[in-house]
């Protein structure tokens, strides 16, 4: 089966596992699901290799072991129908192009037709409206990330893959974007991916949160977020919300924990 | 590349900043030269305006061969530069030997492929434009590869995740990311092609500002030396100028200064294997090269000589062992000439950058000035030093040492730029002295450009050398260069070019290896 752009994907990673050269172990073999038109956190420490795993679901690292699947297609099958999108963690803006013009450059290399309106309001979502035609060396580092995660959402990808996308974003402009951004890519239907390590940010943007152990990255917990959507400013008061960001600290310890008898026990 | 921005700052208004320094310079050269007049060594400012009022048509009518001729080998290198650049781009493998080659062919010595390239042209513009041409590729190629490569690794990741490949990357990416590099390098190159022209022209051109400067150092006539020496310099920095004019028109960004050579991405192998399969790699083409096109070419076997009819000239003929001893007697004359003007340079360029460092607004004045005369070719100060300090030793140290000078000052001084700022605010905040902060943090900051610059050096310096001793010093690699060209002897003159450039080549592959092992401790991200 090909993956069909017009839907959100189920991506499947079988026994996923990568090994650096030199033998140093990023990511023990890993099964993992994320289900169609959800979106789902991981949550680890630095260096944990949440990053890595984004990387070989977007086809950009090759796996040591295993495999993913894009509804049942390997990544280089939706990569070459563009149907998805990456916010790296450095923003990775091409300096000589301003902010639209970084934008546009996703459509163009995406082959989508560039829709100017389409890519002021986008702009506008971020919140970088008057900045369009600024160049990346003139804006701060929030700013340079908002423009990279408008970038991601401008070929309407199918498939987002979220690295710490708000790690140099302010607090506040940061609960605009967590309020904002979901309701772009629920009312599109989009597979979402988000590696973070902040705990709240995780359990407000996400269906689902798997928390990883310390390198080599082990699944620890997948715990279910059933919070209503759309989510809501208040929301980050509510019992229910404490709960589940407690279920994620605990698990996060524990992993921790495991990790440190593993090194003891050696 | 924004310490860089500092340099092109003060260029933006050269006159303003410049003409301080320039007039210092102008007064002392007329003191000097009128309180020498009836020496025949300098001739004054004034003197030398008179001469040029007297003989403009003359000198614009040379001036204009040189420059087309200039302007003709430009392209043609910097299109050979490109050419070489995307070998190596689409075919990665090939790197080593691209830029193993080009070093060679860029370490062959001026003034020996001179005269070669005037027996295979005859008389004409042929050997100007080629020589021109040989002046500039190196300097476009070396930081073109380098541009290619000066991305972030996430800039292509971007191009890859929307499912586009190489020629996407080098279309959005590598091609932008390499104009800073590309004009950083065009700009050395435009004076370069001038001081290319210009030797071509000593080799027995028809018109040329070279041409008259071999005639006016035979005539003794000083005031035309010291015209010609001006003009020469003033369209090596007009060019230098006008290059940077263009860059700033072009781009946002001031031109960043190359440091490392281009990376090799093909790293397979233990090191000195690959060192070793990679020498020998350059040394087969080279062979094949200059072998290949007499061959193919199909010239005259009397004065084309291939790497076997050296080989035997040198090894086995019946007087090898007379040609080895002259060429080793050459190669001793040239070295000991070429080393303590090569040091004093090196020296006495860092060393001011220290000074300029610590006295800021001296700096100010004398930096624009450096940085033009970084563009005067050696060849018109040449027969000036000679004038000067006789066709002695001294002479000829001075020069290469000069030559080595402007290069090593300019890179030095944007080396110091370039220590960290959160590094100098921790310094300061400990209230350390000047001395303090230079010793333990801009010197060190420094050392990565300082052997950019002595590496690169090393042809300048042999180029430099070769030319006094062809000349005028009557020793060494150059004066023999001379001699068998004169007489006809073309077995001792190609092995003679084998020999300097072999010079030029180790001597840069040396400082090379010194300058990895010191990069590795002071500035590791430049070697990755």
């Amino acid at each position: 089966m090909r993956p069909d752009v017009t839907h959100p994907p189920t991506v499947t990673c079988d026994s996923l596992g990568k090994t650096w050269k030199g033998g140093l172990a990023a990511v023990s073999p890993t099964d993992l699901v994320l289900h169609a038109g959800q979106t789902t956190a991981l949550v680890g420490p630095s260096g944990c290799g949440k990053s890595t795993i984004l990387r070989m679901v977007a086809g950009l690292e090759t796996p040591s072991t295993g495999c993913v699947t894009i509804d049942g297609a390997p990544p280089a099958e939706i990569l070459r129908r563009a149907g998805l999108s990456v916010a790296f963690q450095d923003p990775s803006l091409l300096p000589w192009r301003t902010v639209r013009g970084n934008i546009e450059l996703a459509l163009t290399l995406a082959r989508h037709p560039v829709d100017r309106a389409a890519v002021d309001q986008l702009i506008m979502l971020v919140g970088l409206d008057g900045f369009g035609d600024t160049r990346p060396a003139e804006l701060s580092g929030g700013m340079r990330q908002r423009a990279a995660i408008a970038r991601a959402l401008a070929t309407e990808p199918r498939l987002l893959l979220l690295d710490e996308p708000f790690g140099a974003v302010d607090e506040l402009t940061r609960q605009q974007l967590v309020q904002d951004l979901p309701r772009i890519w629920e009312a599109r239907g989009t597979t979402t991916l988000l590696v973070t390590h902040s705990v709240t940010e995780a359990v407000m943007l996400s269906d689902r949160v798997i928390v990883l152990s310390p390198r080599p990255a082990k699944v620890v917990a997948d715990i279910d977020i059933p919070l209503p959507r759309p989510r809501f400013p208040g929301l980050a008061r509510t019992p229910e919300f404490v709960t589940l960001v407690d279920d994620v600290f605990a698990a996060l310890s524990h992993g921790a924990a495991m990790a440190d008898r593993t090194i003891a026990a050696q | 590349m924004t310490a860089a921005s500092g340099l092109a700052a003060s260029q933006h208004n050269p006159w303003r900043t410049t003409l301080p320094g320039l007039l210092i310079v102008l007064l002392v050269w007329e003191g000097v030269g009128r309180s020498m007049g009836g020496t025949y060594l300098l001739a004054p400012p004034s003197l030398v305006l008179l001469w040029l009022g007297d003989n403009a048509g003359l000198v614009g009518r040379a001036l204009s061969a040189t420059l087309s001729n200039a302007a003709v080998g430009f392209v043609l290198g910097n299109l050979a530069a490109l050419l070489l650049a995307a070998m190596a781009l689409v075919w990665p493998a090939s790197q080593r030997i691209v830029t193993g080659v080009a070093l060679v062919v860029f370490c062959l010595p001026l003034v020996a492929t001179g005269p070669i390239l005037r027996v295979m042209f005859g008389p004409g513009n042929g050997p100007q434009i080629v020589l021109a041409a040989l002046a500039v590729y190196y300097t476009t190629l070396i930081p073109l590869l380098v541009g290619m490569r000066a991305a972030p690794a996430s800039w292509f990741d971007l191009v890859r995740s929307y499912g586009r490949g190489p020629l996407a990357a080098l279309g959005y990416i590598r091609l932008m990311a390499s104009l800073p590099y590309l004009f950083a390098g065009l700009q050395i190159a435009a004076p370069a092609a001038i001081l290319g022209a210009m030797v071509g022209e000593f080799t027995g051109a028809e018109r040329g500002l070279g041409v008259l400067t071999v005639r006016a150092m035979r005539s003794l006539d000083v005031e035309m030396t010291w015209a010609l020496a001006s003009v020469a310099t003033f369209a090596a920095v007009a060019a230098y100028w006008g290059i940077g004019a263009l860059t700033r028109a072009v781009l946002r960004d001031a031109p960043p200064l190359i440091l490392a050579p281009p990376r090799d991405d093909t790293r397979r192998g233990a090191p000195l294997l690959r060192a070793i399969t990679g020498l020998g790699g350059v040394i087969a083409a080279i062979l094949v090269l200059w072998g290949g096109s007499i061959a193919l070419f199909g010239l005259n076997p009397f004065f084309a000589k291939g790497p076997w009819d050296v080989a035997h000239a040198v090894f086995w003929a019946s007087d090898a062992a007379q040609t080895r001893a002259s060429l080793g007697v050459a190669l001793m004359g040239t070295v000991l000439l070429l080393v303590p003007g090569y040091l004093a340079g090196l020296a006495a360029g860092a060393g001011l950058a220290v000074v300029f460092t610590l006295l800021p607004k001296l700096a100010g004045t004398m930096m624009p000035l450096a940085i033009a005369l970084r563009s005067v070719p050696i060849v018109t100060t040449a027969p000036l030093v000679v004038l000067l300090l006789g066709r002695g030793a001294t002479g000829t140290i001075v020069l290469v040492a000069v030559m080595v000078f402007f290069p090593t000052l300019v890179a030095c001084l944007h080396g110091l730029r370039q220590a960290p700022g959160q590094v100098m605010d921790v310094f300061n905040s400990y209230a350390a002295s000047p001395l303090q902060r230079l010793v333990r943090v801009q010197i060190p900051a420094m050392l990565p450009a300082f052997f950019a610059a002595a590496r690169m050096a090393v042809p300048a310096a042999v180029l430099a050398v070769t030319v006094v001793e062809w000349l005028a010093t009557g020793i060494g690699v150059g004066t023999l260069m001379a001699l068998s060209a004169s007489v006809s002897d073309y077995d001792m003159l190609w092995a003679a070019v084998v020999l300097a450039a072999s010079l030029s080549a180790l001597g840069y592959a040396g400082v090379g290896l010194i300058e990895s092992r010191i990069l590795r401790i002071y500035a590791p991200e430049q070697l990755t």
